[in-house]
């Protein structure tokens, strides 16, 4: 799963505006044509489809109904400030739309809440064989599409082989089916999977699995985004019911999901742009749950901690927050572009740029201790694949080090203590942030002053877009994260040679344009390794390769922090269960588990003081303008003719 | 004015303007000092201004460091942080006197433009006429009814984050009330006989608008530019808060935006959002009490003060 961070750090490969509306006529049109082709004889057939109006029609019902729900049934309100890019399957990068198909469809394999190690989902069971290159998994028979139809090894074919022959389809998940050489279903619960060369995902395939039926009938996968017929066919432990993008999705529970009900009948995730009104809005009871963008401030935290009814949940997160630098932007095809400065190609100077970085302070004051120490690429809640540079390796905050280290590389301070390249010109940096993200900011403001005081200027450029500079390799340095899943594969595939766009006008999965020819060998190892351990220790070693190379350094994995309200959600699992997050999950665990106080809903319901006083206070006002008025008219009589 | 400058004894034309222009000057002193809001925003002007100018004695640029900063995160009031401290530990009220440097040069940098654009504009078309005037008074119409924050906004979100994007996309979007007063202005003033003299007697076009029309409408001019600066601050502040400011720089509306970004409105941390709130209400409050009364004074015509 691409998941990108919350707020689109990284990029979001969608398809632009008019892209997305020229799909919305065509998708109309056929499905318009798909409905009003008669069935074509089959009875139980015409039954589903009456039955899938019925279930519009109360979808309908429960909209105009407002999200509190119609009476007695319990709805899970989630503020999210991240909109949905998409909800194809094939299209969806973000973390909120991704997490929202683990909820509608089941994947093969899912991962376990309590340690993140793989468990079956639509799979049952799994085996390779001898040779490694072919899988065969045993399907479950007893997961029901929302229709009625029986999911099927046939439709988990269907969806792999429509990834490997439809370049719009392989859009967000194609690296998980590259190396695939055929897919075959011998029967409904027989899949197997023929492979071109050994590939360790094959237990972590985090790839949605659509119903075939409903599916074969869209025609362009790259415009097709799954948000025209309500309810949306799915097999998840929820079933999405209504959608309006920028403003809220809706899902009701699937009673017949395989693993058992969920206990709340609804699932809300309601956007606010702003986090203040979100956490606002948990205070006043408006919603039961608050996902930070990308965690709530530590003001926020430390306010909501004292309060009655609301549970802070503050635990180390999956995501790490990490200083890019441009390597000089180039294609596949060997073409270099962008305007990276040509001094960051020397190690000596990144290095004694990260050396400079006081990561204790940012962990201390930026994120006020929530948030852990940054080493290396992935977070220490992946116990197996976490890796420490060693005490000679480690670049530790040193300042007097890395102002050697660039008299080394021969960028010496001239007159003005500014250090000047070989050109003679003063060193200065522009560091691309996301406007959108405080932490960027502030972050920003500790470096310029650090690397100032090493005499290196540096031009903080906050951009709400910041794909487009970064696409084009148009940036020296940039603040990066990205959210790593239980298998590391796809963190790490994105800094692979392969990875870079085929010619400059493409657009490649690479994150920061690395390519490096040792760590692609460690990759490729890692990637046919099936046995786990010996597979860690080749992660690890590329890990620390990427460490020495110095252009994607981890300053800190800020933790998650989030809050729910106790008074409507009794228990709730976290991921992993000791301590872990709640929102964007690596599977369904926490919506799923969630269980509802039976408070009712008393805290909620009335009209809250706060709206008389609002009330009256505004009749006083309007009350005492137009007294105002009238004695200024009595007082200006005269004047007037 | 005529009994003034024939009871001094007869010296050199200079010494002349400059007396005469002494005694007007002291004429409209004498004016506003009877305008008692006048005194009020001059005051708290001036107070303004001196924090502004000494902030580099009182307070030194380091109160903008984060890498030393003396307190802790989200401080409340207390003896030693008087306004108690930013998400960064440093003392708001050193922020506070820091940052009314840039919101004040932002907001008269911008109203320096923005009269300056308008006066151009206004003095030409009244002066000059004809098609020209009605090209002119059609640009000003379409700004006019722009939306100002919003082509602000537009200005601010393509252009680079800096004080100058700032300066500017206020500047070009708050002129079109200056260039109309002003127009009409020029307009009465070129009805009036001596510039038809002047014009017979070989005045040219920069002669009359530079000479005659300038300095009879700078009055006006004067009025409406403190008129504007307290808008540009409001604008300066507003488009900052929006995130669209340079955020290196500690500004007003840059603080409030800070406060925001950290969650201090639904924390409860008041003392991170009410100093900056206070300061932009005060300063643009003062501009607007002064202009109004340099305005009375200048033009009789608006009535006895109420």
């Amino acid at each position: 799963m691409k998941t990108h961070d919350q707020h689109g750090r990284g990029r979001s490969r969608r398809p632009g505006r008019s892209r997305l509306l020229a799909a919305v006529g065509a998708t109309a049109l056929v499905l318009s044509a798909g409905l009003t082709t008669p069935p074509a004889s089959a009875a139980p057939r015409a039954a589903t489809v009456a039955d899938a109006r019925a279930a519009q029609g109360t979808a309908g019902a429960q909209d105009s109904a407002g999200s509190k729900g119609s009476k007695g049934s319990k709805v899970l309100t989630v503020a999210v400030a991240q909109s949905v890019d998409s909800l194809s399957p094939f299209l969806a990068v973000r973390l909120l739309s991704t997490s929202i198909h683990r909820l509608m469809y089941e994947y093969l394999t899912n991962y376990d809440p309590k340690d993140g190690h793989v468990i079956p989902g639509l799979a049952t069971s799994w085996q390779s064989s001898p040779d490694k290159l072919t899988w065969t998994y045993t399907i479950r028979n007893n997961s029901r599409w929302s229709d009625g139809q029986q999911a099927t090894a046939e439709d988990a074919a269907w969806t792999f082989r429509k990834m490997m022959t439809d370049q719009g389809a392989a859009t967000a998940n194609g690296s998980f089916v590259a190396n695939f050489s055929e897919v075959s279903a011998p029967s409904p619960t027989r899949l197997v999977i023929r492979l071109k060369k050994p590939q360790a995902t094959m237990t972590a395939l985090d790839v949605p699995i659509v119903p075939k039926h409903v599916w074969e009938k869209v025609g362009d996968f790259s415009k097709f985004n799954n948000d025209k017929s309500f309810p949306i066919v799915g097999n998840g432990p929820f079933v999405l019911t209504a959608y309006k993008p920028d403003s809220y999705v809706r899902l009701r529970a699937n009673t017949s999901f395989w693993r058992g009900a969920p206990k709340f009948d609804e699932l809300v995730f309601r956007y606010y742009k702003d986090q203040d009104a979100a956490v606002a809005a948990l205070r006043k009871g408006e919603v039961s749950f608050v996902a930070g963008s990308p965690s709530l401030t530590p003001a926020q935290a430390a306010s909501l901690k004292g309060q009655k009814n609301i549970h802070v949940n503050d635990a180390p997160g999956r995501r790490f927050y990490a200083l890019a630098t441009n390597p000089g932007a180039r294609a596949r095809n060997g073409k270099k572009f962008g305007d990276g400065d040509p001094s960051l190609l020397d190690q000596r100077v990144r290095h004694a740029l990260f050396m400079a970085v006081d990561r204790r302070t940012v962990v201390g004051k930026v994120f006020q201790g929530h948030a852990v120490e940054g080493q290396g690429y992935v977070p220490p809640r992946f116990a197996t694949y976490f890796w420490k540079p060693s005490a000679g390796q480690e670049l530790r905050y040193d300042p007097a080090g890395a102002a050697r280290l660039l008299d080394e590389a021969g960028y010496r301070r001239n007159a003005d203590g500014k250090r000047v390249g070989k050109d003679g010109k003063p060193l200065n940096y522009r560091l691309l942030c996301h406007a959108t993200d405080p932490n960027d900011k502030a972050v920003g403001k500790y470096l310029q002053e650090w690397w100032g005081k090493l005499g290196i200027g540096v031009t903080v450029d906050c951009l709400d877009n910041v794909t487009d500079p970064w696409l084009a390799g148009k940036y020296d340095l940039a603040f990066d994260g990205w959210s790593v899943n239980p298998d590391p594969d796809f963190v790490l595939s994105i800094h692979t040679c392969g990875a870079l766009p085929a010619t400059p006008k493409d657009t490649g999965a690479t994150d920061d344009f690395i390519c490096d020819r040792t760590y692609d060998q460690l990759y490729a190892r890692q990637l046919a390794e099936y046995d786990p351990a010996a597979r860690a220790k080749v992660v690890k070693q590329m890990e620390s390769r990427l460490y020495d190379l110095g252009y994607m350094n981890v300053m800190a994995y800020p933790n998650a922090v989030e809050a729910y309200r106790t008074d409507r959600i009794r228990s709730i699992t976290t991921m992993p269960s000791a301590a872990g997050n709640i929102y964007g999950q690596d599977g369904y665990w926490s919506w799923w588990s969630a269980v509802p106080a039976n408070s009712g809903d008393s805290s909620g319901g009335g009209t809250p003081s706060g709206v008389i006083i609002g009330i009256v206070a505004g009749v006083v006002v309007l009350v005492g303008l137009a007294g105002f008025l009238a004695l200024r008219r009595r007082a200006t009589a005269d004047d007037r003719e | 004015m005529t009994a003034d400058t024939t009871a001094t004894p007869a010296t050199g034309p200079r010494t002349l303007a400059r007396q005469r222009r002494r005694a007007s000057v002291a004429r409209f002193w004498r004016q506003y000092r009877t305008h008692r809001a006048g005194l009020f925003g001059l005051a708290a002007l001036v107070l303004c201004a001196l924090a502004a100018l000494t902030a580099p004695l009182t307070v030194g640029s380091h109160v903008q460091s984060v890498t030393d900063a003396p307190g802790a995160p989200l401080e409340s009031p207390s003896g030693r942080f008087w306004l108690g401290t930013d998400q960064f530990g440093r003392s708001l009220l050193g922020l506070v006197v820091w940052g009314s440097r840039v919101s004040l040069l932002v907001g008269l940098l911008a109203a320096v433009l923005s009269v300056a654009i308008g006066a151009l504009i206004g003095i030409t078309a009244g002066h000059f006429g004809g098609w020209y005037a009605t090209v002119m008074m059609r640009i000003t119409d379409w700004f006019l009814v722009m939306p100002t924050l919003v082509l602000a906004i537009a200005l601010a979100t393509v252009m680079s984050r800096s004080l100058g994007t700032t300066v500017l996309a206020i500047g070009v979007t708050t002129w079109p009330t200056t260039a109309r007063l002003v127009r009409a202005q020029t307009l009465a003033v070129e009805s009036r006989p001596y510039i038809e003299r002047a014009k017979a007697l070989g005045g040219g076009h920069g002669h009359v608008m530079t000479r005659h029309v300038l300095p009879n409408v700078m009055p006006l001019v004067l009025a409406q530019t403190t008129l504007i600066i307290s808008t540009a601050i409001l604008a300066e502040a507003t488009l900052a808060f929006l995130g669209l400011g340079d955020p290196t720089v500690v500004s007003w509306g840059g603080l409030l935006q800070d406060a925001r970004e950290a969650g201090a409105v639904s924390s409860g941390d008041w003392w991170y959002l009410v100093p900056p709130g206070i300061a932009i209400a005060v300063v643009a409050l003062a501009f607007t009490l002064c202009g109004r009364a340099v305005e009375s004074v200048l033009n009789p015509r608006l009535g006895v003060p109420r």
